[in-house]
């Protein structure tokens, strides 16, 4: 169904950014990818989603240029297309401090020296990194690691940003100004390719959603982009409701669990706490739950 | 790419993992001069085939350096596959000059030689230890884990190729003459031995120089199949 998604996906040649033509990629002749035909617009938000080994991560590294397919073409709009990539294990035996990491790759893309000094400082402070300044990238904690990564991908602002499983490790904070920062990207005409697991944080912000199966890319229809419900409840245990598919994500305040939840799943949900003694004390819509708990 | 050269050298003195081949190669010459006087061409003559050994070793592990990973981001940030290998390569080639400097002062500083080393000596001898070492570093790119995946296909393969190049002149007595041209495909580690040995050290007209120039034109053949073959592979 290659074929359509990429008549679904596609835009006009005038905003095309990149596109893939019967893209096939074989490991020891395992056929990981096949037949994918694809076609990226300019400032647009893609979501690559999918199980754990399908190809998601191969098929951002063709496209980010870092693997050749086994057959089948990639076109770029633009030959030197500034691409930022964030891989999904970024290298733990870094031997360099956060910014010494960061100026160099900054002045290997050959960023203008005025530029980096601003915005990398910006940047590591953002994403609460300037504190470890004294420490090599390796002796960093996992997520720490992981800011380190991503920051590599933004400082240079570019046309097409690649995020492979960005939130893995992140806490709240650092997800909440990632969130941000691709918003930011996405208004300066950034084009932005992403995958993730279990995280509804992208939900809002993305335009395209796609999903790879057995190796075969398949467009997923329009996300509704819903309203959200804040669920205030008390008398009840986190355990109980942590695994619950439907919940967005939860909040402690003292004796009371706030629980976020998409409109159409608020009725179940209520029915569910109500089940479980619960007590409701109120339901209100709110516009994104991601913003409320900053 | 000179800040990815930068990057690369700053990131191996961290490594520490210059210690061994330079340790080594420092060792090499402070016992190869142990006795005085030396004669000057000669002795330079072999101090450069210990620097082709050395510099294939030196190539290695600034091509390992780089995790997979962080390979492919710099890729992507020097702007491709090219220009980050040629940017290691380089790497490896400053690493060498500094050692073919060390190789060639060292004699000189501490009165090794029986006479004086003049200008057509020192830059023929200085250029050889270069050749060679680039020779090394071209062979070491296409044993190295990039292009062979197996440790014993990449150090394997490196050692016996050294092994084989250096025993050159020996398997040329013994090889069949309709055989002979199957020797070009040999790495010409020796080839400039015989001309620097039987060279008077007057004029550099006086000494014959096909086999430098193949020994080049042989590197840069080999460098273009590892940018080739890395792209394949990737």
């Amino acid at each position: 169904m290659n074929r359509e998604a990429d008549k679904t996906g596609g835009g006009s040649a005038v905003t095309m950014l990149v596109e893939l033509k019967d893209i096939d990629k074989t490991y020891d002749r395992k056929s990981v990818l096949k037949n994918i035909s694809l076609t990226i617009d300019t400032q647009e938000i893609i979501a690559i989603l999918g199980g754990n080994g399908v190809g998601k991560s191969t098929l951002l590294r063709i496209i980010a240029g870092m693997e050749r397919p086994s057959s089948g073409k990639i076109i770029f709009r633009n030959k030197k297309m500034n691409i930022g990539y964030v891989p999904e294990r970024f290298p733990k035996n870094i031997r360099f401090t956060p910014e010494e990491y960061l100026n160099y790759t900054a002045k290997i893309s050959g960023m203008p020296e005025s530029i980096m000094n601003k915005s990398i400082p910006d940047l590591l402070k953002r994403f609460k990194l300037e504190q470890f300044n004294n420490q090599w990238v390796m002796n960093l904690s996992k997520g720490n690691i992981q800011k380190v990564g991503i920051i590599q991908a933004i400082i240079k602002r570019p046309d097409l940003l690649i995020l492979d499983e960005p939130l893995s490790g992140l806490d709240s904070l650092a997800q909440q100004e990632l969130l941000e920062i691709i918003k930011e990207l996405k208004k300066e005409g950034t084009t932005i390719l992403l995958t993730y697991h279990e995280s509804n944080l992208f939900h809002k912000v993305i335009d395209t959603t796609y999903r790879v199966e057995n190796g075969v890319l398949t467009k997923e229809t329009d996300i509704v982009k819903e309203p959200i419900k804040l669920l205030e409840v008390e008398y009840l245990n986190e355990s109980h409701v942590e695994k619950w598919d439907e919940i967005i994500s939860i909040e402690r305040k003292k004796d009371k669990l706030l629980l976020y939840v998409q409109a159409k799943d608020s009725d179940k949900i209520l029915y569910r706490l109500l089940q479980l003694q619960g007590s409701i004390i109120r339901v209100v819509t709110v516009e994104a739950p991601e913003e409320d708990n900053r | 790419m000179k800040n990815l050269i930068k990057y690369t050298l700053h990131d191996y003195i961290r490594s520490h993992k210059y210690f061994p081949p330079i340790s080594t190669f420092v060792i090499l010459i402070f016992v190869f001069y142990t006795y005085r006087p030396n004669p000057i061409i000669d002795s330079y003559a072999v101090t450069s085939v210990m620097l082709y050994i050395i510099s294939a070793w030196v190539c290695l592990s600034v091509l390992q350096l780089d995790p997979p990973v962080q390979r492919q981001l710099m890729a992507i940030h020097v702007g491709g596959w090219n220009r980050y290998y040629l940017a290691k390569l380089m790497t490896a080639v400053i690493i060498i000059i500094i050692l073919s400097a060390y190789a060639f002062l060292y004699p000189i500083v501490f009165n090794m030689f029986g006479g004086r080393v003049t200008f057509t000596i020192g830059l023929v001898s200085f250029v050889n230890h270069i050749i060679l070492a680039v020779l090394g570093i071209s062979l070491a790119s296409l044993f190295s884990k990039l292009i062979m995946r197996s440790t014993i296909n990449s150090f394997g393969g490196l050692i016996l190729t050294l092994v084989l190049s250096l025993a050159a002149l020996g398997i040329e007595r013994v090889f069949p003459s309709f055989l002979k041209n199957v020797l070009w495909v040999i790495p010409p580690a020796t080839i400039t031995q015989t001309p620097l040995v039987n060279w008077d050290g007057m004029y550099i007209s006086g000494l014959s120089l096909f086999p430098f120039i193949w020994t080049i034109i042989y590197s840069l053949i080999i460098i273009f199949l590892f940018l080739q073959l890395a792209k394949r592979l990737r």
